[in-house]
């Protein structure tokens, strides 16, 4: 299969379950909720180092919104139940609750599983918090300096997908990066889909585990690097001189179909040789995106 | 089972009826038959409900309430869930110990509602009550939880040792509005007569009220202004003479 003269190889992308949480930020700007949408998701490109993953999903106009102002939907991923919670409670704790104007929503309000997350930040009202329930959900309003900061009281969990991904394989360095961009800029705001590296791009695809050092969890995916090309069982065709990976995480596997498709086309581009996935041979998780089957 | 249980007002009571057998959650079980033979009080005297009302439907957590019914008192008394809509005025003790469902007023209310039985420490403790019109003295006294929305005015009293839930007025509330408060919102947007053991904290823009206002507007249809839902409120604390940590948010504009 080609696509604009770019080959799609017969392989597929393998991804695994999380736990995923869905907040919807509001603030008097858009500006104001994007920025504390950004220090929320902040060193949160993968759990191997930072537990958790999380990104900007959609902005969200004032009729998108539960208190009618401009706002950022954000998804936010763990490997097991135990860990969304507390890393939501650290992260809103520091980042949305103390960003100026903004108010904190759940945005997956059928998910059984909730997580009380605003229960536990309103502690910080010392005793002066207050709890209203609206239309049978409860927000907590903590008293600030600025005013007051509200958020809902728990969290919706749901089973999602992380580790979704896609592999650019180009002639260079630039060429690599022009269609990685264009790849990013045609997944973004795609419901149920976030891309939580930076710019939505990586160029340090990991393999699992490592050659030589035995307590490292990842190292470096030395059949892709370019420069290990003569030193290592290389998977690099000829011509290739630079590859970056775009990971998607998500809700659902369908949502990260649906980016994929949207993705990949957009990365065939001129001067990239072809695109292929990262996978362990389908042991590491349930979830397989065959790159062909998608394009199909 | 019927989409609503109807009762038509057939008979007008001469005296005051006390009918604190129709609440929605208890007519839902009940068929027609049963419904039409629930005791009422008519001027002291016990009665059955079809002495004054044509009964339609049965086995519905909907019940619609029609004809002018200011003499009844104590309808939809600690009700528990379904929704129960009337069209026209009511009497005293409207939802009165109400913990849960709500109730559609297009019409006036008499003294008490939302409020507490006569000597109970607690009045409304859950649910909504939506009265399109005025209400009479002491709305919401003695709430422990819940909403008492009212478009028109209130009355002395309002909210009267509340211990926690919100009232919402949008009219003129009367004297002595949140007396007694120990926790609780009452939102006044229009004039009210807060008693002097509030004292003034700041004037802010609310989220949780721009969050209430945008919710009776989009599912009670209520016709809110703009500048409301997002424009300053004055926030008072009090009742200082008691727990304090109640509070009355005056509307003052965008």
């Amino acid at each position: 299969m080609k696509i604009n003269g770019v080959a799609i190889e017969d392989t597929f992308a393998e991804a695994f379950t999380m736990r995923v949480a869905r907040l919807v930020i509001t603030g008097r700007t858009l500006a104001w909720a994007r920025e504390a949408a950004v220090k929320l998701t902040g060193f949160a490109t993968s759990v191997i180092g930072c537990k958790c993953e999380a990104g900007i999903e959609r902005e969200l106009s004032d009729g998108d919104t539960p208190d009618g102002r401009p706002g950022v939907s954000v998804l936010f991923l763990t490997m097991d139940k135990a860990s969304l919670p507390e890393q939501l409670i650290v992260r809103v704790g520091q980042t949305v609750l103390t960003c100026p104007t903004t108010a904190c929503f759940d945005g997956l309000p059928d998910a059984p599983d909730r997580l009380p997350v605003g229960k536990a930040l309103r502690v910080f009202g010392d005793g002066f918090q207050a709890s209203k329930v609206i239309g049978g959900k409860r927000y907590w309003r903590l008293p600030v300096m600025e005013g007051e900061f509200l958020i809902e009281e728990t969290f919706g969990m749901l089973k999602g997908v992380g580790g979704g991904n896609f592999l650019i394989l180009a002639r260079d360095a630039e060429a690599a990066l022009a269609a990685a961009e264009a790849a990013v800029a045609a997944m973004t705001g795609l419901p149920g889909v976030i891309l939580p590296f930076p710019g939505g791009v990586v160029r340090s695809g990991s393999k699992v585990g490592s050659k030589r050092y035995k307590n490292m969890v990842a190292t470096t995916n030395d059949p892709f690097d370019p420069t290990l090309r003569a030193m290592t069982q290389s998977q690099l065709p000829d011509g290739v001189n630079s590859v970056l990976e775009i990971v998607l995480d998500g809700t659902d596997a369908a949502s990260i179909e649906a980016a994929m498709r949207a993705g990949i086309p957009a990365a065939c581009r001129p001067g990239v040789n072809s695109i292929t996935a990262a996978n362990f041979g389908g042991k590491l998780g349930p979830h397989h995106f065959h790159l062909r089957k998608i394009l199909a | 089972m019927s989409d609503a249980v109807t009762l038509s007002l057939a008979t007008r009571p001469d005296h005051v009826l006390v009918a604190d057998c129709i609440a929605a959650d208890r007519l839902a079980a009940l068929d027609a038959k049963q419904i039409a033979q629930l005791p009422v009080v008519h001027g002291g005297r016990m009665a059955k409900l079809e002495d004054f009302f044509k009964v339609r439907g049965e086995r519905s957590s909907v019940v619609r309430i029609e004809g002018d019914c200011a003499r009844i008192e104590a309808i939809g008394s600690g009700m528990a869930g379904g929704e129960l809509v009337i069209d026209g005025n009511v009497g005293r003790d409207l939802g009165v110990a109400m913990s849960g469902g709500r109730i559609d007023l297009r019409g006036n209310a008499g003294a008490n509602a939302a409020g507490a039985p006569a000597g109970a420490a607690r009045g409304m403790t859950g649910g909504e009550i939506i009265v399109r019109g005025s209400v009479g003295d002491e709305a919401g006294a003695r709430m422990r939880r819940g909403l008492l929305v009212v478009t028109g005015d209130g009355g002395r009293g309002m909210g009267k040792g509340m211990i926690a839930g919100t009232v919402v007025v949008f009219g003129k509330a009367g004297s002595g509005t949140g007396r007694f408060l120990k926790r609780g919102s009452i939102v006044a947007l229009g004039e009210v007569e807060r008693p002097a053991t509030f004292g003034y904290a700041c004037t802010y823009r609310p989220p949780h009220v721009a969050l209430l206002l945008r919710y009776l507007g989009a599912r009670c249809r209520l016709e809110v202004a703009s500048g409301q839902v997002t424009g300053r409120y004055e926030r008072y604390s009090g009742d200082l003479a008691e727990l304090g940590k109640g509070e009355i948010l005056r509307w003052v504009g965008e």
